[in-house]
């Protein structure tokens, strides 16, 4: 089961890397796709298979969707490409990638219990945690971010729709 | 060992039978289908032509595999395998007979609502990688359909689930010993129904792909056994929402004396049969009229039919 | 389930969280810098769930539904956002943006 997290991490990182570095837009919303998929098969392994579920079918089929719906209708043709590898050039990945090397190694270090009070971890609980408890907890401790999340989803959606409206 | 050995058997047969059933499909479809417009079908090729599927599969594969010069090659190529990807993937989590499962998946049902959340980038891929418009707007009314008739398809599924009290597909039949869920969930079912035929996209749902709209919509540029493998794409989408529909609300494999596996063939074939005569028989639904009985029809049925379900079972205690 | 040290879970996690940052420090389209908030969305959440499962708590899962939640609402408007710019700029290119007032 250990082997099933390292090829889903490894398949995810590769592809985030792919979604980053491509030109085409649909090519890199379908890497980007791999990723999300390849995520929740990191969530079931970790026992989470209720959230392993939920990124498929909302991030991985319906947000990413809502993405290639946009792209297709802006109709990004051959000219926004070679725009595209004309900004990708190697001397604008410099900075950004030494700045997130150094965040990199200073998030390992303290993942890996550098920091202080890190040491006393217990072992993982090798549980896998039901719709069942995430339902009760959703709707028991969490049932203000709910309604706050509807409420959200709701401004959103408005927003969106005020936004493309034609003027008149 | 023997454990291992069960396991390969029922991935062979959870492979083959969605294959078989398609292609025997295509006869069958084409033989009701006439059946119920007056006419004779297919009856040449062999005894009640039944060897049609044969000469379509031949035809087919002659074909000249073309890709047309302004389309994304590997996207063109890809879509039609995702479809067929998904609903085979679909079809591990489908219970035969108690026991006789590829995975006995504890989010099951889940499971397949993922599935054919996947399901809807092979149509929206399709339209986009044909490089034409007629295929890029059909792709894109596929798959804003079939979006929005999959939120109505979890929400009704959740009635199902509160009832049975899991998500897992064999102790959902199970629960069903006492009473069939369509008498409980009847709102529910109907809601799934008209959600199951939107999600394949089969009359009166099929303005996508029909003839006589959007030349063929997503898959106007589609030939030979890419075309084809969209064709069994679609049948075996119809077995698995067939099968579903027994499952979870017909009982599944429940029934007095036959074998439990056949009450579950039994009751399928039923529902393909309910699904080709839907097909002879409605009319085509205008897009703009599909959306609205979707989102201002099936939304508040499913909805209302979860809260009274959740009502009646917390009254219960 | 897996046995895995939360270390790794984290470590994955950091890894695409800066992925995602590069991708939005980098790149110079609308589209390709709010895919890139989804890939560190999406790394907050497996942080959240390795932290969840460490426990053996559901409270990781919950956070996920809602960074899902919060998700969908921003891309709707991040897309809708990203017509307009199109529509009154003529170009995607972020660069385009850098004044406060009609020129």
């Amino acid at each position: 089961m250990n082997v099933a997290f390292y090829i889903a991490g490894g398949v995810a990182v590769v592809s985030t890397f792919m979604v980053i570095t491509r030109a085409h837009a649909i090519h890199a919303l379908l890497y980007l796709v791999v990723s999300f998929l390849s995520l929740a098969l990191v969530f079931y392994v970790l026992g989470a298979p209720f959230v392993a579920a939920l990124q498929v079918i909302i991030y991985a089929g319906a947000i990413m969707v809502l993405f290639l719906f946009a792209v297709m209708l802006l109709n990004l043709g051959r000219e926004a490409r070679a725009q595209e590898r004309e900004w990708l050039r190697l001397r604008a990945w410099i900075g950004p990638s030494i700045l997130a090397a150094v965040l990199l190694a200073e998030l390992v270090y303290l993942a890996a219990g550098g920091g202080a009070g890190a040491a006393g971890l217990p072992a993982p609980a090798s549980i896998i945690v039901g719709p069942k408890e995430v339902g009760a907890s959703l709707f028991g401790t969490y049932l203000l971010g709910v309604e706050l999340a509807s409420i959200l989803l709701l401004a959103g959606l408005v927003g969106a729709h005020r936004l493309t409206r034609e003027e008149e | 060992m023997p454990e291992a050995g069960w396991g390969a058997v029922h991935v062979v047969v959870m492979l083959l039978m969605p294959l078989l059933l398609a292609a025997g499909l295509v006869w069958a479809e084409r033989r009701l289908l006439a059946l119920w417009q007056d006419r004779y079908g297919p009856n040449r090729v062999g005894p009640f032509g039944l060897l049609q599927v044969l000469a379509d599969a031949v035809k087919l594969l002659f074909k000249e595999d073309w890709i047309p010069p302004r389309a994304d090659g590997a996207t063109f190529v890809a879509a039609p395998a995702i479809i067929v990807t998904c609903v085979l993937a679909g079809f591990a989590v489908i219970p035969l007979a108690p026991g006789f499962v590829v995975i006995d998946l504890n989010v099951g049902l889940l499971f397949l609502l993922a599935t054919s959340s996947l399901a809807v980038y092979s149509v929206a891929l399709a339209g986009w990688s044909s490089g034409s418009k007629y295929s890029l707007l059909g792709g894109l009314r596929a798959a804003a359909q079939m979006l929005g008739y999959e939120v109505f398809m979890g929400i009704s599924l959740m009635g199902v689930v509160m009832m049975a009290g899991s998500f897992n597909i064999s102790r959902i039949v199970e629960a069903q010993q006492g009473l069939w869920y369509v008498g409980p969930q009847f709102v529910g079912f109907l809601v799934f129904f008209v959600a199951g035929l939107a999600e394949t996209r089969r009359l009166p749902f099929d303005l996508p792909e029909a003839d006589s709209e959007l030349v063929a919509g997503y898959h106007t540029e589609y030939s030979g056994m890419k075309f084809g493998l969209f064709f069994i794409g679609e049948y075996m989408g119809i077995t698995l929402m067939s099968s579903l529909i027994t499952l979870l609300y017909f009982g599944g494999w429940l029934g007095p004396w036959l074998p439990p596996v056949l009450w579950f063939f039994i009751k399928t074939f039923i529902f393909i049969g309910l699904f080709i005569l839907i097909r002879a028989s409605l009319p085509r639904v205008r897009y703009d009229q599909l959306m609205g009985l979707g989102w201002k029809i099936m939304l508040p049925l499913g909805l209302v039919n979860l809260m009274v379900t959740a009502a009646v079972l917390l009254a219960k205690g | 389930m897996a046995d895995v040290p939360m270390e790794y879970g984290l470590i994955l996690a950091a890894i695409l969280f800066l992925l995602g940052l590069t991708g939005v420090l980098v790149r110079r389209n609308i589209i390709f810098i709010l895919a890139s908030i989804e890939i560190m969305l999406s790394a907050a959440g497996l942080a959240f769930v390795v932290a969840g499962a460490h426990w053996g708590m559901a409270d990781g899962q919950v956070m996920v539904i809602f960074i899902l939640a919060v998700a969908a609402a921003e891309v709707s408007v991040g897309l809708a956002l990203a017509l307009r710019f199109r529509r009154l700029f003529g170009t995607l290119d972020i660069d385009a943006a850098d004044r406060l007032r009609d020129r």
